[in-house]
């Protein structure tokens, strides 16, 4: 067994640890007071490859193995949390989608435009009353001659004021609790598609989530991905890969923690002596190094995994928990550490300790992803486990 | 053993549940996106006597003691971080200063407007290097004729920038440093010398305005002297121990009030066919919720009842500090998850309460700090000194 | 100047919750309250002491905890306190209320104005203050908004449907305030606190009345109770962009 990393991922790593700091990392502060990316950054990422990550480079991406992305994401997140989240869910989510069940011919419409940025995608799931419980989705697709008309309303929407592309998720009987669904890939601009109230966040305020009103949008089945009846499929395929997106995400925010806590640690100094020296400090470090280290390789299980075409569903929910927590607990021990500054604007641990917090929301919170393991554990012996 | 509150505490306490979700409810919204508690409010909050609840009416207080001061927290705490902010620093840090160690001659000059809002009072005694590690203050109190010059800073402040009176702790004798050394005052801020810093920014507690302040070589007489020249560190101490209970009262509103909010979330939110409620692991988590605010309640209104008491109680402050703060943080944090997106958004009340409640853990005292108080006192105990 | 002030007590209605389909009421928080209704009368007599000088002497029936309620009147400024109280009262109706009333006020002699609330938030009659008016041979006035004295009068203006109307009658008189007509006090803590350590509230009982059991029949007999019919339900809308998605969606715009 083999933990190394290859030179080509090296080589990838270093080069968005580059990145990442030099563009990224900089304009963090910035991003979360104006609640929004800087405009040229995403176009600086697109150029890095980094929005055609798994994308095949017949079709203009990047290619990267399933690791390297992950060490893609950890890099991002180290440096803004919420640049990672516009990213992941533009390439786990959206892109995944088309990548994973589009035919040859969608693939060829869409994914160069995505891989390129020249469209962000935008993945239109969850609805008001259709959150943890993302198959009760209402929104209707009806067919009318090569179309289909849909109607509804999505609501915590990423990217999509930015969005070229949406993959909306819809059903054709909403009675069929999932069943019905399938996805729909439209492009902006597109009559009734209406982006509408963006979501003040506590954290990732850098990442916008809006409310969507589909009213009487026509779109053709030529625009339908996979097979009507897909939907869930295809949903949970991208919820997968984000799961391990934002594991590495995570991964990223809580090393940043980590690493300023302790520089605090060193220079902060009271009863004369560098407070890292005092064990209660030291314990705090402790604690969050052995969870990093934990989630890393759990990641670097999964990635391995979806490198071999195996499943990972598993591991993924597993990562979502864990990167979650690992994030939650070090972006607070870390602000703990940093006493009285902790709770101030102007060090940078308060914003990292609330962009940590979307971790346990956003692409299912720990709640579903327990009882989806659960299942898993009790699969084989015939007892069923359900939310 | 009568566990309940005396009939004028329990009274106390539905006068003030209404003030409180009548009058400053309605604007916590407000206070945190404007950064302002509303003077208005002040006005009339120091109408209905919130601003000198626990001291004695002979000074203009209300009388209603510790018990009655740590009712007026919770309250308080159920509804905005910031106004309890405010209220707290100066009732029960600021004027405690004075209210324990001052003489009645400085208390009749000042309790009765402190008592009454018509001025606020502060507690100075942070510094920039001295944080949990208060004995290393370096601001000086030269004595001159019958006054002392003050000068130097001070640092993190609350109602710093507002405060009409500082209890300030200054170092009158070098040689022996804080512990021996230093002495507590009574500090005008109209007083020439006195400068508020710009107030700082946080991620929560938008409402409390927290500042650096300096004194340039201001001007005290000694009739301001708070307790004895020399131990105006044992006074500073005094006063914060017995602030930590009522902190312990706040965060207890707190998760109070994030309890009651996430059972009423419970209670509508539909998914997978059925109400949140009949959601075991929802249950589970209001039920941990419960049992902690419930531990947390027999703690602090014990604690208060032992400060009235007139026993001691340092152990027990420390603990209902420690626990109250993380107990809140938790239950809090745990509203928000259970309110999913909505937990996270601004335009609900979940991530408010969550910015605000983080300093709890950090303020009046670290939770380190508690942790080392507590232990110090246990195993003085049993005829252990122990250094932290 | 003195001023009278009836109040009653009645259960907080954040406390329980109704069921329609047990046709059941859930006492899930026994606790009581003053009639807010009450609360405004007894603002308004304070804020006319305030103004012209009075003394304000507040009134209630009800079991021990009533105390409570004339302790909270004392906390917001009244003089005096007096609880009604006799295990002959019990099961009072709104004609034995005004006679109880009437026979108090009429024993504590030389009262200028008694002041009522519109109606108990329980029983929703709003029948107190004219009866009492009727009982003490006092004119009243209804739904009244601003109350004035001066020689010997008392003015206030009035609400009829969307209209005002300035009214005057000769005192003794009875007032009925309207509900909402003023924004009660809080009162102040210390006296909040005092009004258990300092003060207690008067007890009268029916002998201190000269009232006896044939004096207090009651009228009305409860042949049942049954609940209102259902009215559906309606949606919770929070924005004017969530109405507009909402008709577009109905195809009503």
């Amino acid at each position: 067994m083999d933990f190394s990393l290859t030179d080509e991922q090296q080589m990838f790593r270093d080069m968005f640890r580059s990145f990442a700091q030099k563009e990224i990392a900089r304009v963090a502060e910035h991003t979360d007071k104006e609640e929004q990316l800087p405009p040229e950054l995403l176009n600086k990422a697109a150029e890095q490859g980094m929005l055609g990550a798994l994308v095949p480079d017949t079709l203009g991406g990047a290619a990267l193995d399933p690791l390297s992305y992950t060490l893609m994401l950890e890099e991002i997140g180290k440096a803004c949390l919420s640049t990672a989240a516009v990213i992941l869910m533009h390439t786990s989510l959206a892109t995944q989608a088309v990548l994973d069940f589009g035919s040859d011919d969608q693939k060829g419409r869409w994914l160069p435009a995505l891989a390129a940025g020249e469209a962000l995608g935008s993945f239109a799931l969850t609805e008001p009353d259709a959150g943890s419980d993302a198959q009760s989705v209402s929104t209707r697709a009806v067919h009318d001659g090569d179309d289909y008309v849909l109607t509804g309303e999505k609501s915590w929407v990423g990217n999509a004021s930015i969005a070229g592309l949406f993959v909306v998720f819809a059903t054709s009987d909403p009675k069929a609790n999932g069943r019905g669904m399938s996805a729909l890939v439209l492009e902006k601009d597109t009559p009734g598609l209406k982006v509408g109230h963006r979501e003040p966040t506590l954290g990732l305020r850098g990442a916008m989530f809006h409310t969507v009103y589909l009213d009487g949008v026509r779109v053709p089945v030529t625009n339908r991905l996979g097979g009507e009846g897909d939907g869930w499929k295809i949903a949970e395929n991208s919820l997968e890969h984000v799961r391990l997106a934002l594991g590495a995400a995570g991964l990223g925010i809580a090393q940043a923690a980590l690493d300023a806590g302790r520089a605090f640690a060193v220079e902060r100094k009271q009863f004369g002596v560098p407070i890292a020296t005092k064990q209660a400090i030291g314990d705090y470090f402790a604690e969050t190094v052995i969870e990093i280290e934990s989630l890393r390789h759990l990641i670097h299980y999964a990635a391995w995994l979806a490198e071999q075409k195996q499943s990972f569903a598993s591991e993924a929910a597993m990562i979502k928990v864990l990167a979650a927590r690992t994030a939650r607990n070090a972006t607070n021990r870390m602000l703990q550490v940093h006493g009285g500054y902790g709770f101030s604007a102007e060090y940078s641990i308060s914003r990292l300790y609330r962009d940590a917090r979307a971790l346990d929301l956003i692409g299912g919170t720990p709640q579903i992803q327990r009882v989806q393991l659960a299942r898993h554990v009790f699969e084989d012996t015939g007892v069923k486990v359900a939310p | 053993m009568d566990f309940d509150l005396k009939p004028e505490h329990q009274a106390l306490r539905r006068f003030l549940r209404e003030f409180v979700q009548e009058e400053i409810k309605p604007l916590v919204k407000q206070i945190d996106r404007t950064s302002l508690v509303p003077d208005e409010l002040l006005k009339k909050a120091a109408a209905a006597g919130l601003f000198g609840i626990p001291f004695s009416q002979k000074y203009g207080g209300m009388g209603a003691g510790e018990m009655g001061y740590c009712i007026l927290m919770e309250e308080l705490g159920r509804a905005d971080a910031s106004t309890t902010a405010i209220l707290g620093a100066h009732t029960g840090i600021g004027v405690m200063t004075m209210y324990l160690d001052g003489t009645e001659e400085l208390k009749r000059r000042y309790l009765p407007d402190l008592c009454a809002g018509r001025k606020i009072a502060a507690f100075a005694l942070t510094e920039a290097n001295a944080g949990s590690d208060a004995a290393s203050i370096r601001m000086r109190a030269v004595r001159e004729g019958d006054s002392y010059i003050l000068d130097g800073e001070k640092m993190w402040i609350t109602n710093g920038p507002v405060a009409d009176v500082l209890s300030v702790l200054a170092i009158t004798d070098p040689s022996l440093g804080a512990r021996g050394g230093a002495t507590c005052f009574a500090v005008e801020s109209k007083w020439e010398g006195f400068s508020a810093g710009k107030r700082e920014e946080k991620m929560g507690l938008h409402g409390s305005p927290t500042a650096a302040l300096k004194f340039d070589n201001l001007r005290v007489p000694q009739e301001n002297v708070i307790g004895k020249v020399g131990l105006g560190f044992v006074t500073m101490m005094k006063t914060l121990d017995v602030g930590r209970v009522s902190l312990g009262a706040a965060t207890l509103g707190g998760a109070q009030a994030a309890l009651e909010a996430a059972m009423q979330w419970a209670k509508m939110r539909v998914q997978f066919g059925r109400n949140l409620a009949n959601m075991q692991s929802i249950q589970f988590m209001v039920a941990d919720m419960a049992a902690e605010i419930e531990s947390l309640r027999s703690l602090v209104y014990r604690t208060a009842w032992l400060v009235d008491a007139g026993r001691p109680f340092t152990k027990e402050a420390g603990m209902c500090k420690l626990l109250g703060s993380e107990i809140a943080s938790r239950c809090i944090d745990r509203a928000l998850q259970i309110h999913g997106a909505l937990g996270f958004t601004r335009d609900g009340w979940v991530e408010r309460a969550w910015r605000d409640s983080r300093i709890n853990e950090i303020f009046e005292g670290t939770n380190e700090i508690q942790r080392i108080v507590i232990a110090s006192e246990l195993f003085q105990e049993i005829g252990v000194r122990i250094r932290p | 100047m003195k001023i009278v002030v009836a109040i009653k007590q009645v259960l907080d209605p954040r406390g329980f919750t109704v069921n329609r389909k047990a046709e059941k009421i859930f006492v899930n928080r026994e606790e009581y309250i003053i009639n807010p209704p009450d609360r405004c009368a007894l603002e308004a007599a304070l804020r006319l002491k305030e103004a012209a000088g009075a003394e304000v002497i507040v009134l209630a029936g009800g079991p021990e905890r009533a105390g409570d309620a004339l302790r909270q009147a004392w906390a917001m400024g009244a003089d005096r306190g007096i609880h009604l109280t006799d295990k002959l009262f019990a099961g009072a109706d709104g004609l034995v209320a005004a006679k109880l009333l009437a026979t108090a006020i009429r024993k504590l002699a030389d009262v200028d104005l008694a002041l009522t609330g519109d109606r108990a938030l329980d029983t929703g009659a709003g029948e107190v203050g004219p009866r009492l008016a009727e009982a003490l041979g006092w004119p009243h006035i209804l739904a009244a908004h601003r109350v004035e004295v001066s020689d010997g009068m008392v003015k206030a203006i009035v609400a009829v449907g969307k209209q005002f109307f300035a009214v005057q009658a000769q005192r003794p008189a009875v007032v009925v305030i309207a509900s909402g007509a003023n924004q009660p006090r809080y009162g102040n803590a210390a006296r909040v606190i005092n009004s258990y350590r300092e003060w207690n509230p008067e007890v009268w009982n029916a002998a201190d009345l000269g009232l006896a059991e044939s004096d207090l029949k009651v009228a009305v007999e409860k042949r049942g109770q049954a609940f209102p019919p259902e009215r559906q339900p309606g949606t919770l809308l929070s924005s004017a962009g969530e109405l507009v998605g909402l008709l577009k969606r109905q195809r009503v715009i």
